[in-house]
């Protein structure tokens, strides 16, 4: 490539990789890459220094769609990967793609612990509540009840709340979009990206060929503003089409929608505060249909990352030994001879 | 009993339903998902266990601990997944429990892909976890010899309390073909040593593969060997045709032993002087088999396999060095075809 056809600007096509893109026809996918090769151009940083890590699974085909760096690595270990990654070169913007299974299921282990470090990067995670790849089993977010493949007669299994385990793990970043409301899910991405420490995104996305009806009136343009709350920090939890709806505890401390009328005001309404864990949970628990979908961000703090913290370790082992030398490491007194 | 025209992971599927197995463990990944899709709908219509766990690792420890309540358990993966179950594996054998996995093999290393291939033979004959030990590995090339393996593999489990594989690959386990089911068995009594609670007996079961202190573990280890050179000297299995006047002898098994037939039909035909050797136990492997053969007279031995090379080394060892051994392989997805092994057996018969 000569020099001229290098773009010096950063743009989404130009993050565009020469690989067909191949997903089902309607897979909401498709949206969520474009959003991400929006977003990646608004952060300032040269192509160079973007790696995109997945592990295995429908949305795990993303790195070859990217024009950036990437790695479609194991079932659930991405975020692993991602772990070595960051740690070792702390100037990378590092995305870990994910989905339902492979994050919660085989991975689930590696999604605490990677949040719990407050590694410096963001996991995107498609939730469709179903395995695509393996053509249409249950998976640790489907519903109770959810018939597949594999559960013919509907799973017996309680489904995993993404948000609400990342919070047990102390998460410091966690928010919600939907795949087909594509300017939310770019302005979420944003956050995410700009936070420091690991923020966790999860994307209700529509896997059209195995759990199409999944998302229902959420995926409808005309209908899902009367199912959505989106959560600004400060701002009391109204919602609907006509903002006529609210969220509001109630004396056993449990949410509830109530309309906006002679019972209830605004001042009844919570208000929302990225900066509690508490509200955080009871966030996390408001499923649709029952609830509005919380979309936005649920939870961010600020919080000393893990590269911070190692970096300060550093600083005062030098400190109190000085910076260290091979050489007098080698003459040092504490080498033997066998 | 009719045939049934049947895919090959549902038949091996069904096969185990009829052979009695009571718990069924697994983890969706191709080229075998069918086979836990059967499970998932005829297990809990019989009465038994089905799970999809949340990983190869929480599937095969699963199987550990049904298996040591006495019941027949199984789970079924391919390669990608066998290799996350290698600690299970080791445990189960250390604390011998009878355990069935059916593989369905695909092309490694790494993710590699879902086409068929046979990359999965060392992995399975050596080094199936830490520890001295083999487990058995019966490999069909057709989805009835399938049938029948996964009946006699809970058999051997249970008769030898170890490990047993079946191994087929992605061709197998995706294609149809007429097969014939067993009956359904009775389901079997739980042993002995299972973990059934202590009630009239005096000792306490308890399953376990530590055994602390140097003499302990060496007697067991002792004990495992002896137990294992019980299964080489009553259990290998393998199908041989035209061999005994052969100049040349095919060795493959599974899909490359099929295919491997039918070009020892045709070079037959052709009036050449040449047989198959197809193992049907991986392990214990015909080795004393082939031993004759290259004592008898035969001086060239051909191995195909849709790996890069694998089982060649167990004949190589088998036949010793004197005896001229090639290869024929490919590793990707792709299946030889009777042609290319024709004519590299006419290459090697043209050599003197
Ligand atoms: S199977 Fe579902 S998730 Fe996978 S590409 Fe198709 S629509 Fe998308």
């Amino acid at each position: 490539m000569s020099i001229k056809n290098i773009p010096l600007k950063l743009t989404a096509k130009s993050l565009r990789s020469d690989q067909t893109v191949r997903w089902c026809p309607g897979c909401g996918d498709y949206a969520i890459l474009s959003q991400v090769q929006r977003v990646m151009p608004k952060l300032g940083l040269p192509k160079e220094d973007f790696v995109v890590i997945s592990g295995i699974g429908c949305s795990s085909r993303f790195p070859y769609y990217m024009d950036t760096y990437g790695i479609h690595s194991i079932h659930g270990r991405a975020p692993t990967l991602a772990t070595g990654l960051a740690i070792s070169n702390p100037d990378l913007s590092v995305w870990v793609i994910t989905g339902d299974g492979d994050a919660l299921s085989i991975g689930g282990n590696h999604f605490i612990h990677t949040i719990r470090r407050n590694i410096d990067l963001n996991i995107i995670l498609f939730n469709n509540r179903v395995y695509g790849l393996t053509k249409g089993q249950y998976s640790p977010t489907s519903r109770q009840g959810h018939r597949s493949k594999s559960s013919p007669m509907g799973s017996i299994e309680q489904p995993i709340n993404p948000i609400a385990l990342a919070l047990a793990a102390n998460a410091t970043f966690i928010a919600r979009t939907l795949d087909s409301h594509t300017k939310h899910m770019g302005g979420v991405f944003e956050e995410a990206a700009k936070h420091k420490g690991t923020s966790l995104v999860e994307v209700y996305q529509k896997c059209i060929i195995f759990n199409a009806n999944e998302w229902g009136d959420l995926q409808d343009s005309h209908k899902r503003d009367d199912h959505i709350i989106y959560l600004e920090d400060g701002q009391p939890m109204v919602f609907g089409k006509n903002m006529d709806k609210g969220i509001r505890m109630n004396a056993q401390y449990e949410l509830e929608v109530v309309e906006l009328g002679d019972e209830f005001t605004e001042a009844d309404l919570l208000v929302h505060n990225v900066k509690s864990k508490a509200l955080a949970l009871m966030l996390s628990s408001m499923e649709w249909p029952n609830f509005p979908a919380a979309l936005g961000v649920i939870h961010s703090r600020e919080a000393q990352t893990y590269t911070e913290g190692l970096e300060l370790q550093i600083a005062d082992a030098q400190a109190r030994k000085g910076v260290g030398n091979l050489q007098s490491l080698y003459a040092d007194a504490d080498t033997w001879e066998i | 009993m009719s045939k049934k025209l049947i895919k090959g992971n549902v038949a091996l599927a069904e096969a185990a339903v009829r052979a009695g197995c009571q718990a069924y463990f697994g983890y969706p990944i191709t080229p075998q998902t069918e086979l836990l899709e059967h499970m998932a709908i005829r297990m809990p219509e019989l009465g038994r266990t089905f799970l999809q766990a949340e990983s190869e690792v929480a599937a095969i420890n699963m199987v550990y601990g049904a298996a040591s309540s006495g019941v027949r358990a199984m789970t079924s993966s391919s390669g990608p997944g066998i290799s996350l179950m290698q600690e299970g594996l080791s445990y189960i054998v250390g604390s011998e429990v009878p355990v069935v996995i059916i593989d369905v093999m695909r092309g490694g290393p790494g993710l590699g892909n879902i086409q068929p291939a046979q990359s999965d033979y060392n992995q399975l004959t050596k080094t199936a976890g830490h520890g001295d030990y083999n487990p058995i590995v019966l490999a069909p090339s057709t989805i009835q010899e399938g049938v029948d393996m996964v009946t006699l593999s809970f058999d051997l489990a249970d008769k030898y309390r170890t490990l047993v594989f079946v191994a087929i690959d992605g061709a197998i386990g995706q294609m149809m073909e007429p097969a014939e089911m067993p009956p359904m068995q009775e389901l079997h009594p739980r042993p002995e040593w299972a973990i059934t609670g202590q009630g009239e007996r005096n000792e306490k079961n308890i399953i376990t593969s530590i055994y602390l202190g140097a003499d302990n573990l060496g007697d067991f280890n002792d004990k495992l060997q002896a137990k294992l050179r019980a299964i080489e000297e009553s259990e290998v299995r393998y199908e041989a045709e035209t061999v005994d006047d052969a100049e040349l002898i095919v060795v493959a098994f599974g899909t490359s032993g099929r295919v491997a037939k039918s070009a020892v039909h045709h070079l037959r035909k052709a009036g050449k002087k040449v047989g198959l050797l197809r193992p049907i136990t991986l392990w214990p492997f015909p080795s004393k088999k082939l031993a004759a053969l290259a004592d008898g007279g035969t001086k060239k031995f051909l191995v195909v396999e849709m790996n890069m090379g694998q089982m060649l080394h167990d004949v190589r060892y088998a036949v010793g060095r004197d005896i001229d051994v090639q290869f024929f392989g490919r590793a990707g997805g792709s299946i030889p075809m009777p042609e290319e092994i024709q004519e590299k057996a006419m290459a090697m018969l043209e050599v003197n």
